[in-house]
């Protein structure tokens, strides 16, 4: 046949150039087309947190997924990826899943997280930081539910609960018929991000009447965290904060622009990056500031610090202190100026003092303030939270969007405009009767300040809300040339004087925090994946069948014989 | 799946083709550059309708789901070119009714495997999924070889000149049941909403049926002379 073939192809050249075209251009494709990557559906994974703090780790340490797709109710895990909606997801699963030693844990997040039912969100709101406590050897990531995703995480039910103890050839037949999947990310391995620079800003406003005047430092961080730094939005902790404090810095900047409402109080404002993690920004910006320059306004007569955290809801406001303030004060006279606004103008509101001692023993600081209190600074901070420990301020729950239908009632995160804007006249007021003295002065406790022109404007503070909230904002994602960063710079830079940036590089022989790389991924799902055996099983069978063939194809004579043994009566008849 | 997958699949479309080819004894006959020009013939024909096709049947415009029976059977009746096409191959191929018959159906079903199903089993049975179509896209071709050779039996029946007037009835019965086959299968298809597997199952026992029809006839016409 071979020498067939190549007088064959010698014919071909020498006499028609068209057929050989044909013959050639055909097998050309044929040979350079490339392997085919069509997945049955694509879509895109947020992983989970990964970072050392203080040299500990923390949250997932790989991100490498190849796996067979199984739900948690199948018999066998190991190595497999276990996926599972948020609706059905529980501690006790996830930890079955990893005891079992699952190669990956998928956990589908609804598209619209505030049609959820509110027990399941602050379930899962109260499973996140114990999910990031401790390390975790194998991936898990998030996806966003859509209709694709949800079939597969349907056919993957079906198979995964159909399976019981089955014998060889079952599980063997099983594989021929029931539709798997392949889940695959594209990624590589993640790997520490060298030279991270996390970045703070910080701006003022210059009291006037002599020198050595009192400095008000309000501080507010901007970073958010959750579970997954690419859904983490961090509304109320701290979008809240953020856009408290650039309302603040609006409304003190027009009043010192008068001579005559010009106090002899200098207003230092303070936005602090990596407050998630131990409050890195604020930390070396008072080693700057004390440490390693001459002048500094923190250096001499603070007045008093108050920290911004989680503001945007809630009818309580609480200050929280490690150390209650004593009588004659600048602190006590805030704390004193905060009752008396809140009782005369905002009866509504519960106002109380916290007080909790710093614990120098715990892995992570309370709060903000105590950054502070350590270096010997007169502190406090302002939340509706009552406890540090909530899972509000850490959760990828606490967004924006809010349907009125599923959330009423305190302790949901989200950020009521009303509310912020409430709270923010609050501190104004009382910041405004520390710096006027207007109690010595002997002004009533409903006097307003803010109102008319100088009033808290809503809009201003739920536009802030709104593009901080645009955006994940968590550590590892705000770089120095973010978009955050530098529109902060911009909004800071339009009421206030000196604005200047700070950076934070961890130590490199000692990194204090290290964040790591590879927390958004394609991740492909590929149907009807096959294990070897089955191929091979598959070629056996196709053997069979073209032996078969070969049979009846070598014994056609058989057939033709007989049917011309049936033809041949009729004929002799004809 | 992977190469072995496709390695599967190619063995289950082009080893019957091979073996037919041996057994049948054309390896004998030095036919293999006959079944060349037999398939240069199917490539020209299938130009041919595809011009004729783009020139005077606009795209179907209907809805989605309505099925266009007047318009897929105008487009089922351009398949007569097949006929012609093979009766032009055996035509210009002296010999035995056998060998003339074989040599251009194996021409022709051989092109049209490598032209319809080489590139699709290429690019679809090597990729990460497994799919059940690509094995049936195999045995679907060992059909479409059996469904030509009958195809060719029927018209070198037809084309003969001492045929007896008693064929001439179910010989264009069956000329038609070849050309309008695919015809008939999409209809089905439509009408009861079959499986791919039933699919398969229905055009392999049609086939059979026509084929047996046309080694009824054939034996009788050339056993009776």
């Amino acid at each position: 046949m071979f020498e067939e073939a190549s007088e064959v192809f010698d014919n071909m050249f020498k006499s028609s150039f068209p057929l050989t075209f044909i013959v050639f251009l055909p097998a050309v494709l044929i040979l350079v087309s490339p392997l085919p990557a069509e997945a049955a559906h694509e879509f895109t994974v947020y992983r989970m947190q990964q970072y050392d703090l203080q040299g500990q780790p923390y949250g997932t340490r790989n991100a490498i997924l190849n796996t067979e797709a199984r739900t948690v109710e199948a018999e066998v895990l190991s190595r497999r990826c276990v996926i599972m909606r948020l609706a059905d997801f529980s501690y006790d699963k996830y930890q079955k899943a990893l005891r079992q030693s699952a190669g990956a844990v998928v956990i589908i997040l609804p598209k619209n997280m505030s049609a959820m039912p509110q027990d399941i969100v602050q379930q899962f709101m109260e499973l996140e930081p114990e999910m990031l406590a401790t390390e975790t050897i194998v991936p898990v990531y998030f996806a966003m539910e859509d209709e694709e995703l949800l079939s597969i995480y349907l056919q993957t039910l079906t198979s995964s609960s159909s399976q019981g103890s089955l014998s060889a050839a079952e599980v063997l037949l099983h594989t021929a018929t029931a539709n798997g999947f392949q889940m695959v990310t594209s990624g590589a391995q993640s790997k520490a991000i060298s030279d991270w620079a996390i970045t703070s800003l910080e701006g003022r406003l210059a009291g006037v009447g002599g020198e050595d005047l009192p400095t008000i430092v309000v501080v507010a961080h901007y970073d958010s965290f959750g579970v997954a730094p690419w859904l983490s939005y961090g509304a109320d902790s701290n979008g809240s904060g953020v856009s408290m404090l650039l309302e603040l810095a609006r409304l003190f900047s027009k009043l010192y622009t008068y001579k005559r409402t010009h106090a002899a109080y200098n207003l230092l404002f303070f936005v602090s990056g990596g407050g998630k993690f131990n409050y890195q920004g604020t930390k070396r910006w008072l080693e700057d500031n004390l440490d390693h320059t001459d002048s500094s306004l923190l250096q001499d007569n603070v007045a008093f610090v108050l920290c911004l955290d989680t503001l945007g809801n809630g009818d309580s406001l609480h200050l929280h202190v490690s150390k209650p303030p004593k009588e004659g004060t600048p602190q006590f006279s805030l704390l004193k100026e905060l009752e008396m606004v809140v009782t005369s103008q905002y009866p509504e509101v519960k106002f109380s003092m916290v007080h909790k001692k710093i614990n120098l023993a715990d892995d992570m600081l309370a709060w903000e303030h105590e950054r502070f209190g350590i270096r010997r600074l007169p502190a406090f901070t302002l939340s509706h939270l009552p406890s540090h420990r909530l899972a509000q301020r850490s959760s990828i729950m606490d967004v924006r969007s809010v349907s009125l239908s599923s959330r009423h009632g305190a302790g949901e995160p989200h950020v009521d405009v009303k509310k912020l804007g409430r709270n923010t006249k609050v501190v104004a007021e009382a910041l405004a009767r520390v710096i006027y003295n207007l109690t010595e002065k002997g002004a009533p406790g409903d006097l307003q300040i803010f109102t008319e022109q100088m009033q808290v404007q809503e809009e201003h503070l739920s536009a802030v809300v709104d593009w901080l909230t645009a955006q994940p904002r968590a550590a590892q994602l705000v770089d120095k040339d973010s978009s955050v960063v530098s529109t902060l710079e911009y909004h800071l830079g339009r009421y206030l004087k000196d604005v200047k940036r700070h950076y934070v590089k961890a130590d490199k022989r000692d990194p204090e925090f290290v964040f790591y790389d590879q927390l958004k991924q394609t991740m492909n799902a590929y149907r009807f994946v096959k294990p070897a055996i089955f191929d091979l099983l598959l070629a056996v069978c196709i053997a069979a069948y073209l032996g078969m063939m070969y049979l009846a194809i070598q014994n056609f004579g058989v057939l033709y014989s007989v049917v011309r043994r049936i033809t041949q009566p009729k004929n002799k008849a004809h | 799946m992977t190469l072995f997958h496709f390695g599967n699949c190619f063995a289950l479309a082009y080893f019957p083709y091979f073996i037919t080819y041996k057994c049948s004894g054309l390896s004998e006959y030095n036919a293999f550059w006959r079944c060349v020009q037999a398939g240069a013939t199917y490539l020209f024909v299938q130009l041919c309708k595809m011009l004729f096709l783009a020139t005077f049947f606009p795209t179907w415009e209907g809805g989605a789901g309505v099925y266009d029976f007047v318009g897929e059977f105008m487009k089922a009746t351009v398949d007569l070119a097949d006929l012609l096409g093979l009766h032009l191959v055996m035509s210009r191929n002296a010999g035995k009714g056998e060998y003339k018959i074989m040599v251009a159906a194996m021409g022709w079903a051989t092109a049209e495997l490598v032209m319809s199903r080489c590139l699709p089993l290429w690019v679809g049975a090597r990729g990460i999924e497994f799919d059940w179509k690509y094995i049936q896209m195999s045995f679907d071709s060992n059909i479409s070889l059996i469904h030509y050779i009958a195809m060719a039996a029927v018209v070198w029946m037809f084309t003969r000149y001492d045929l007896p007037k008693s064929f001439r009835l179910p010989v264009t019965v069956l000329l038609a049941l070849c050309v309008y086959k695919a015809f008939l299968m999409e209809l089905f298809v439509h009408v009861f909403l079959l499986g791919s597997w039933t699919v398969l199952l229905v055009k392999a026992v049609l086939t059979g049926a026509i084929s047996l029809c046309s080694l009824f006839l054939f034996v009788t016409l050339v056993h009776s002379n």
